[in-house]
C-alpha cells in the first residue's frame, strides 16, 4: 500500500497509454476508506457467521467446538419450531411490506396533492422515523396494554391484545405498518415529484378519469421505485428483531417469534451458536431467493 | 492528495485492528494486593422493591465502609433479561464478579463453566447457618459429571394462600393453621361455599403456569422428570403429576369456584378484583403479601393461610443466589463480601425487603420473621415444606419450559385441550427439546 502511495505523481503525457488501468487503480484507492469498515465490520461477521454454522459451538466457558458438515441444517429442516417461526416470518413480512405499501402509496398520492398545511403534515408523516425502535415498542405497549391501554378504551373492550393467541400476530403486524411507514412514503413521494407532468397533461387531453391517470401512468412511472422501496421493506421486515422483542419478546406461545427471535433465542437464551448461525444463513439464503425471483420478474416485465 | 488517502487507510486498518486486538485479553488488571490501590468488585442485583433496593444498597455500604481495601460497586440489573445479559457478559468476559440470580438459571451456567465452584471456598459459619435443602437448590453438575455449588441461596419463595377475612367468616369455614393445613379436598369445598354471586371462591393467575404447577405438584408427589438407568433425563406426566393439574382444571369448569378470566393474569394482577371482593382465596408466592399490604383499601382485611396438602405438604423450592464469575480476578474477595452480605442479620434485611423467606436459619429466628403481622409467622413457618424442585437439576428445562410446557398448560388451563392431550405434549415434545442437551 505504502509503495503505491508514494509512487511520485505522474503527469508526463506519453505515459497515458493505460488510463484505464490507472483509473481502476485510483477507484479502488479512493474507496479503500469506505471498504475497510465494511469488509471488516460486515463482509468478516458475515463470514464469520457462515463458518461457525458448520460447527456445534455452545455458549461456554472455554467451550470446544468441532466442524459437524451440515448437521444444523439437517436439524433444522426437521424443527417443527423453526417451520413455525419461519412461517409466521413470512406471514409478517409479506403483509407488513404489503400493506405498508398500500397505504404509504395512498398517504403519499395524498401528500403529493396541493393541500393546504402539505408542509406540516409532510413533517407529521416523517415523525415515526425519527423514534427509535425500542421507543416505538414501548409506545406500542402502551397502547395494546388491557388495563391502560388506549386502544381498549376506544374501543370500549377489555381484550389482553399482546397475550392473545389469534390477535397477537395482527396486533404486532399493525405497529410495523405504523413504523415503517414513514420510509415507504418519503420515497413513494420522491418518485411522485418525479413524474413528468406532461404525461398527465397528455391523458388530460385525452378525456382521461383520475383512476386511468393513476393506473396508466402514476404506477408505470413509479415501478422501478415501487420495486426497489418493496424489496428493501422485505427485506427490512424478514430481519426485522427490535421492535417485535419489546413488544412481546415472541410471545405468546410463540405467535410472534420471527425467525431473528428464534435465532436469537437458540444463541443467547440457550446457548446453541451453531445452530443459531446455521438459523441465520438460511434466513439469508432465503432473502437472496425471494429477492431474487421478485426482482428477475420485475425486470423482465419492465424490458 | 493520493497519500493523503491512503495515509487515511492505512490508519483506519491500524485502527480497526487496535479494537479489533483489544477485547481479548485479560491480562491488564493484576490483582492489586500489596500496593494502596483498593480492590474492586461489581455486585449485580435484581433486586427491585423500593424496599428491597435500600437494603441491598445499605449492606453494600456498610461493607464499604469497613472493607477500604475491597470497595465494592452495586450494579443495578433487572430479572426480565438478566440471563441474556449474563451469557452475553460471560462470552465477553466482562462479567460481574458477584452475580445475584436464581437457582433454576444457575443450573445452565454451571454446566457452560461460567461460575466459580464454591464448595470448599465457604467460610463455616455461612455453610452451617444455611440448611442443606437450600444447599440442595445450587449444587448442579458441572457438565463434566463432577458434583459442585454454585451459588450461596439465600432467599426462597413458598406458596402460600392469601384470603379475604370478612368473606372466609361470613362462609363459616375452618381457618387452617400451620399445623392443621387444608387439604385439597378440603380447599375445593371451601372455595365452593365461597363462590356466591359476584364472588369466585378462588382465582388462578396463570399467565406462567409453569414453575407454579411443578412445585405444587410435589404435594402429590409429581416430578415432572424422572432420570434413567443410562443418566438420560426424560419428562414424565402420570397420576402423580396429573394431580394438581386436574384439581385446579376442575375448579375451573366443574366446581365453577374458579374465575377462567382471571387465568391470563400475573401473579399481582388479581389484586384489584381480590380488594373488591371478586375473589375469596388467592394461592400466591408469600412475596405477594407486599403488594397486599401497600395497595389494601382502609378497613380491608386479609389473612395469610399456609400451604395446601396432599400427600404431603412439600413445594418446590427454588433460591435466589449470589455467585462469583469464574472469571472474576477476585475470587477471594468476592467470597468475604458475599460471607458478609448473606450474614444473618443482613439476610433478615433482605428477606424483610422483598417479603421472602431466608434461609439463613439466624435470620429465620429474628422476631421480625415470626410477628404474627402481616403472615410472617405462617411464611415463615411453610419454609419447613420446602424442598429442592426436581426441574432444577434437569439441563434444557428452561426451553422445555419456554417451549412446551408454557403453551401446553395454557391450552389445558384454558380448556382448549384435554389432559391426555396436555400430558401427551409435555412428554413427547418435551423429550425432543431435552434430547439435544444430553447430545
Amino acid at each position: 500500500m505504502t509503495a503505491v502511495a508514494t509512487r511520485p505523481p505522474r503527469t508526463s503525457p506519453h505515459k497515458r497509454r493505460k488510463p484505464r488501468s490507472r483509473q481502476g487503480r485510483e477507484t479502488l484507492l479512493l474507496m479503500l476508506p469506505a471498504l475497510v469498515p465494511v469488509l471488516l465490520f460486515s463482509v468478516g461477521p458475515l463470514l464469520y457467521g457462515i463458518g461457525l454454522a458448520f460447527t456445534d459451538a455452545r455458549a461456554g466457558r472455554n467451550a470446544v467446538y468441532e466442524f459437524v458438515g451440515p448437521q444444523n441444517f439437517i436439524d433444522l429442516l426437521s424443527d417443527a419450531d423453526f417451520w413455525a417461526s419461519f412461517r409466521i416470518g413470512l406471514i409478517w413480512a409479506v403483509s407488513v411490506t404489503g400493506l405498508q405499501f398500500l397505504l404509504s402509496l395512498g398517504l403519499a398520492i395524498l401528500l403529493n396533492q396541493n393541500l393546504r398545511f402539505r408542509g406540516v403534515a409532510r413533517v407529521l408523516a416523517v415523525v415515526p422515523w425519527a423514534m427509535p425502535p425500542v421507543v416505538i415498542g414501548l409506545m406500542w405497549r402502551l397502547v395494546y396494554h388491557p388495563d391502560a391501554g388506549i386502544l381498549n378504551s376506544m374501543l370500549g373492550t377489555d381484550i389482553d391484545w399482546l397475550a392473545d393467541f389469534s390477535l397477537a400476530l395482527p396486533a404486532v403486524i399493525v405497529m410495523g405498518i405504523w413504523s415503517g411507514m414513514p420510509q415507504t412514503t418519503v420515497v413513494l413521494l420522491a418518485g411522485l415529484q418525479g413524474v413528468p407532468k406532461e404525461l398527465y397533461e397528455a391523458v388530460e387531453v385525452d378525456g382521461a378519469g383520475t383512476w386511468r391517470r393513476f393506473w396508466n401512468i402514476t404506477l408505470p412511472q413509479l415501478r422501478p421505485v415501487i420495486v426497489a422501496i418493496t424489496s428493501l421493506d422485505f427485506v427490512w421486515n424478514i430481519n426485522q428483531f427490535s421492535l417485535v422483542y419489546v413488544l412481546t419478546q415472541g410471545g405468546p406461545g410463540g405467535q410472534t417469534r420471527l425467525p431473528m427471535l428464534f435465532a436469537y433465542e437458540q444463541a443467547f437464551r440457550y446457548g446453541f451458536f451453531g445452530y443459531a448461525a446455521a438459523l441465520g444463513v438460511a434466513t439469508m439464503i432465503v432473502v437472496l431467493a425471494v429477492l431474487g425471483i421478485y426482482l428477475w420478474r420485475q425486470m423482465r416485465e419492465a424490458s | 492528495m493520493r497519500i493523503k488517502s491512503a495515509l487515511a487507510a492505512a490508519a483506519i486498518v491500524a485502527m480497526a485492528a487496535a479494537c479489533g486486538s483489544g477485547g481479548g485479553g485479560g491480562d491488564a488488571a493484576e490483582p492489586a494486593k500489596s500496593g494502596g490501590e483498593p480492590v474492586k468488585l461489581n455486585f449485580l442485583s435484581l433486586a427491585w422493591q423500593k424496599e428491597s433496593v435500600a437494603a441491598n444498597k445499605e449492606i453494600v455500604e456498610a461493607w464499604n465502609k469497613a472493607n477500604p481495601n475491597i470497595q465494592v460497586t452495586y450494579v443495578q440489573g433487572s430479572w426480565d433479561n438478566v440471563n441474556d445479559q449474563l451469557v452475553t457478559s460471560f462470552e465477553g468476559g466482562d462479567a460481574p464478579d458477584v452475580i445475584h440470580d436464581d437457582s433454576p438459571a444457575l443450573s445452565g451456567f454451571a454446566s457452560r463453566g461460567y461460575l466459580l465452584d464454591l464448595k470448599d471456598k465457604l467460610p463455616a459459619e455461612l455453610k452451617s447457618d444455611i440448611p442443606q435443602s437450600a444447599w440442595d437448590t445450587v449444587t448442579f453438575d458441572d457438565g463434566k459429571g463432577n458434583q459442585g455449588v454454585y451459588g450461596v441461596p439465600f432467599l426462597q419463595e413458598s406458596q402460600v394462600i392469601i384470603a379475604n377475612k370478612k368473606l372466609l367468616d361470613a362462609a363459616k369455614v375452618r381457618v387452617p393453621t400451620a399445623d392443621a393445613p387444608w387439604t385439597w379436598d378440603e380447599f375445593a369445598e371451601v372455595s365452593k361455599k365461597l363462590t356466591k354471586g359476584e364472588t369466585f371462591g378462588v382465582a388462578w393467575p396463570m399467565k406462567s403456569p409453569v414453575n407454579k404447577t411443578l412445585n405444587l405438584a410435589l404435594n402429590f408427589n409429581g416430578t415432572f422428570f424422572q432420570t434413567g438407568a443410562d443418566g438420560k433425563t426424560t419428562v414424565k406426566v402420570g397420576p402423580e403429576e396429573k394431580q394438581v393439574l386436574q384439581r385446579i382444571h376442575d375448579q375451573l369448569y366443574k366446581d365453577k369456584s374458579a374465575d377462567p378470566s382471571a387465568l391470563g393474569m400475573g401473579t399481582a394482577d388479581p389484586l384489584p378484583g381480590f380488594f373488591a371482593g371478586k375473589y375469596a382465596l388467592l394461592p400466591v408466592g408469600v412475596y405477594l403479601r407486599q403488594q397486599v399490604v401497600e395497595q389494601a383499601p382502609d378497613g380491608f382485611e386479609w389473612v395469610t393461610l399456609p400451604p395446601l396438602k396432599g400427600e404431603t405438604t412439600n413445594q418446590g423450592a427454588v433460591s435466589q443466589t449470589l455467585s462469583v464469575s469464574a472469571d472474576s480476578k477476585h475470587p477471594d474477595e468476592s467470597i468475604k463480601f458475599m460471607s458478609f452480605f448473606l450474614n444473618g442479620p443482613n439476610q433478615a434485611k433482605l428477606a424483610k425487603g422483598d417479603w421472602l423467606l431466608p434461609t439463613s436459619q439466624k435470620a429465620a429466628a429474628d422476631p421480625s420473621m415470626t410477628t404474627k403481622e402481616n403472615g410472617w409467622d405462617i411464611a415463615t413457618a411453610s419454609a419447613k415444606d420446602l424442598v429442592v424442585a426436581p426441574f432444577l437439576k434437569v439441563n434444557g428445562f428452561d426451553e422445555w419450559k419456554s417451549k412446551v410446557a408454557t403453551p401446553t398448560l395454557q391450552q389445558y388451563f384454558a380448556n382448549k385441550i384435554s389432559l391426555d392431550d396436555a400430558a401427551k405434549q409435555l412428554v413427547e415434545e418435551g423429550n425432543k427439546v431435552l434430547e439435544r442437551y444430553s447430545r
